[in-house]
C-alpha cells in the first residue's frame, strides 16, 4: 500500500518507513519557529523545562514580526526579551521590520523538500508549498523542540486536490483555496493534511504556491503539501537552503478524500463579510462599495502581489475617498518592490506602505484600525468580524489583484476587466 | 498511571471555541484563576461554580477550534476539569490537552446528560455512562500520548525521560 507525501516525511523523521495516518510518531525536527506573541508563554515554558542545554537553538529562528513596531512597552519589552535569548543561546534572529515569520523562513534557506518544520503559528503550513512538512505548534511543543529537537506527531490522513487545466489570467491561488473554503467550509479540512497537485499547480511560481500552502490554515489543515520541482528546487537553491530530499506520493496512496477542479473556469472569488467560507465568484458581490483596501500578510504580502496591484494601478489613482495600504511581507520583497519601481507606482496611485510584518493581518499594532461602516477588501487570510479592531465594520476578502482592481474603482470589481488585471508573472520553468 | 477517568458530566455544546469564552481575553486584564471562576459563563450561567473536582466536559463538535493557545487548557485545569469527552476537537487545542497532561478523547456524545456520571477509560478506548446503559468504543489513545498524559503533561515527562523513550506505534 502507497504512502502520501505527509507519512513519508513524517515517517522519514521518526526513523523508519512511511508512517500511517493516525499513527503518533516522535520524529526529528529539522527546523523551528517561534514568534513574538506566542513567545512569552513558549519561554516561560523553556524555563520550566529547565534544561541546561538547549542543542536545537540555532536550529530555531525567533521572528519579532506581529508586534512588528510594538504598539506598546509590554510588546517592546518581549522583543527584548527574545533578543537577548537568542544572543545567549544562538537562536537566529528575525528583528521588528524584517518580514514575517512565514516569508522570512523560506527566504533565510531554513527549509528544503522533504523537511519537517514546526512553528508557533497555525499558517506554519506555508512551508508545504517547498514539499517540506510545516504545522502550527504551541510553546511546550516548543520548549521539547529546543531541548530535544523531536516532538510527537499525529499522523494525519490526507485530502487530495488535483487542479486541473490553467488557472485563467486573473485568476489566483488565492481564488483557489477561497473556493477551496465555499466547498469545503472553514476547518473543513481540521486535523487533515491537503496535497495540492496537478497542471494548474505546476504552473504557478513559488509565491503563488506559498500562498495555496498558507491558506489551507483556513481550512483546519494540520499540513498541506505540494511536490517540489524545478522551480521549487532553484528557488531555494538561490537562497542557500539544504540540498532538496523531495517527496513525491504514491500512485496508490490512500487518501481521506479525492477532490479534482477546474482551474480553467474558476473566476476570481470573494469571501464576504465575517465568514472566511462565505464564498462568491467576484461577479455576484461586484459593485459593492468599499472604501478601504489592504494588501499584505503572510498570504498574500509577497512581490506577486505587489506586482499585480502595480500591473492594475499604473498611472492611475485610486477612487476618492479610498485608503489603500500594501504592507510587504518582508524586507526582500520590499527592497525588491523598490528596485522595480513598484512602490513609486503604487505610492503615486494613492497608496501608502507600511513596515513589513503582520501589519496589515490583524488589529495587532492598533494602527490600521477601521472606522464604523468601513468597507474593507483585503488580501489577508481571515475576515471574522471585528478583525481590524472595530465590529462597525465589513471586510472581504479577494486576491490582491481583486483588491488593486477594487480600490480603483471604489466597488468591489472583477481585475480581468480593468487594463493590467490579467498580469501574469513570466516564470522561466513550465 | 493513565487510570480510569470518573466524573460527572457538565455539558457544553458544539463550536465551543475556548480563547472566548475560557481566556482573558473574554475577560481583559483578569488572572487565570478568575478567568477559570468565570469560565463559560455567557454559554452556561453557573457553569464553574457547578464544576466538582474532576468533572468531565462533555461538547459537541469542534470544542477548542480556534482554540491555539495553551493557556485555555491551563484555566481548564485549574477548573479542576479531570477529562473531555467531544465529538471533535479544534486540533491544537488536542495537542495543547495533551501536551498539558488533560485526558482528551473524541466519542459520540448524543445521549449523555447533564449531571450524568461518565466514565472515561483512555487506554482501553471506552467511554461509559453506565447508569443508561452506554457503552461507546473509541479509539484508544495511543502509548505516547497516554505516556505524556499520565506524566501530567510533556514538560514533566521530558524531565522524567529526556530521551523520549516511550513506546510508539507503528501500525495504525
Ligand atoms: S500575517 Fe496574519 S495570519 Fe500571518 S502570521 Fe501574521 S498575524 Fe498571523
Amino acid at each position: 500500500m502507497g504512502a502520501t507525501i505527509a507519512e513519508k516525511i513524517l515517517g522519514a523523521h521518526a526513523g523508519g518507513a512511511p508512517a500511517r495516518a493516525g499513527d503518533i510518531v516522535v520524529a526529528g525536527v529539522d527546523f523551528a519557529m517561534l514568534h513574538d506573541a506566542r513567545a512569552s508563554n513558549a519561554l516561560r515554558r523553556i524555563e520550566q523545562l529547565g534544561a541546561k542545554k538547549l542543542p536545537f537553538a540555532s536550529r530555531t529562528a525567533f521572528v519579532l514580526d506581529h508586534y512588528s513596531p510594538p504598539p506598546h512597552a509590554e510588546a517592546a519589552n518581549i522583543h527584548r526579551e527574545m533578543r537577548a535569548f537568542a544572543d545567549a543561546h544562538g537562536t537566529v534572529l528575525y528583528d521588528v521590520g524584517d518580514g514575517i515569520c512565514h516569508q522570512v523562513l523560506p527566504e533565510g534557506g531554513h527549509l528544503t523538500c522533504g523537511d519537517l518544520v514546526v512553528g508557533t503559528d497555525t499558517h506554519s503550513t506555508t512551508y508545504g508549498a517547498f514539499n517540506a512538512f510545516g504545522t502550527g505548534v504551541e510553546g511546550t511543543d516548543l520548549s521539547a523542540v529546543m531541548m530535544t529537537g523531536k516532538l510527537w506527531f499525529r499522523v494525519p490522513e490526507t485530502i487530495r486536490v488535483d487542479l486541473k487545466g490553467r488557472l485563467q489570467p486573473g485568476v489566483w491561488a488565492k481564488d483557489v483555496t477561497l473556493h477551496m473554503l465555499g466547498r469545503l467550509g472553514a476547518e473543513g479540512a481540521n486535523y487533515k493534511a491537503i496535497e495540492y497537485a496537478g497542471p494548474a499547480v505546476r504552473a504557478m511560481d513559488m509565491d503563488d504556491r506559498m500562498t495555496l500552502a498558507n491558506h489551507a490554515a483556513e481550512l483546519g489543515a494540520k499540513a498541506a503539501l505540494l511536490e517540489g520541482d524545478e522551480k521549487t528546487f532553484a528557488w531555494l537553491k538561490a537562497r542557500g537552503a539544504r540540498d532538496p530530499r523531495p517527496v513525491k506520493a504514491d500512485a496508490d496512496a490512500r487518501y481521506g478524500q479525492r477532490i479534482e477542479v477546474d482551474a480553467a473556469k474558476l473566476p476570481p472569488q470573494v469571501a464576504r463579510k465575517h465568514k472566511i467560507d462565505d464564498v462568491v465568484g467576484v461577479p455576484e458581490v461586484r459593485g459593492l462599495r468599499v472604501n478601504y483596501a489592504l494588501i499584505g500578510t503572510c498570504t498574500n504580502g509577497r512581490l506577486d502581489d505587489i506586482r499585480q496591484a502595480a500591473a492594475i494601478l499604473k498611472g492611475k489613482r485610486i477612487a476618492k475617498g479610498v485608503r489603500m495600504i500594501v504592507t510587504p511581507a518582508s524586507r526582500n520583497v520590499y527592497l525588491q518592490a523598490a528596485r522595480e519601481g513598484l512602490i513609486e507606482i503604487l505610492t503615486q496611485a494613492g497608496a501608502s506602505f507600511e513596515a513589513a510584518g503582520c501589519g496589515t493581518c490583524v488589529n495587532i499594532t492598533g494602527h490600521l484600525i477601521t472606522g464604523d461602516g468601513d468597507v474593507v477588501i483585503t488580501s489577508a487570510n481571515r475576515n471574522f468580524k471585528g478583525r481590524l479592531g472595530n465590529p462597525d465594520s465589513e471586510i472581504y476578502v479577494g486576491s490582491s489583484a481583486t483588491v488593486a482592481a477594487s480600490a480603483l474603482a471604489g466597488s468591489i470589481t472583477d481585475p480581468r476587466e480593468v487594463m493590467g488585471g490579467d498580469w501574469r508573472p513570466v516564470s522561466k520553468a513550465a | 498511571m493513565s487510570a480510569l477517568i470518573k466524573g460527572r458530566a457538565h455539558l457544553l455544546g458544539d463550536d465551543v471555541n475556548t480563547d472566548l469564552h475560557c481566556s482573558s481575553k473574554y475577560h481583559p486584564g483578569r488572572d487565570n484563576a478568575y478567568v477559570a471562576q468565570h469560565a463559560f459563563e455567557q454559554l452556561a450561567p453557573g457553569f464553574a461554580a457547578r464544576f466538582g473536582k474532576r468533572g468531565v466536559i462533555v461538547a459537541g463538535r469542534n470544542f477548542g477550534n480556534n482554540s491555539s493557545r495553551e493557556q485555555a487548557v491551563h484555566i481548564l485545569r485549574m477548573m479542576g476539569v479531570g477529562g473531555i469527552v467531544a465529538a471533535s476537537f479544534g486540533r491544537q487545542f488536542y495537542r495543547n490537552c495533551i501536551n498539558n497532561g488533560l485526558t482528551a478523547v473524541e466519542c459520540d456524545v448524543a445521549g449523555v446528560a447533564d449531571g450524568d456520571e461518565i466514565e472515561i477509560d483512555p487506554a482501553a478506548g471506552r467511554v461509559a455512562v453506565r447508569a443508561r446503559g452506554i457503552v461507546r468504543e473509541v479509539p484508544p489513545l495511543p502509548e505516547a500520548a497516554l505516556a505524556i498524559v499520565a506524566a501530567g503533561g510533556l514538560i514533566p515527562f521530558l524531565k522524567a525521560h529526556p530521551d523520549w523513550k516511550i513506546p510508539v506505534t507503528t501500525e495504525g
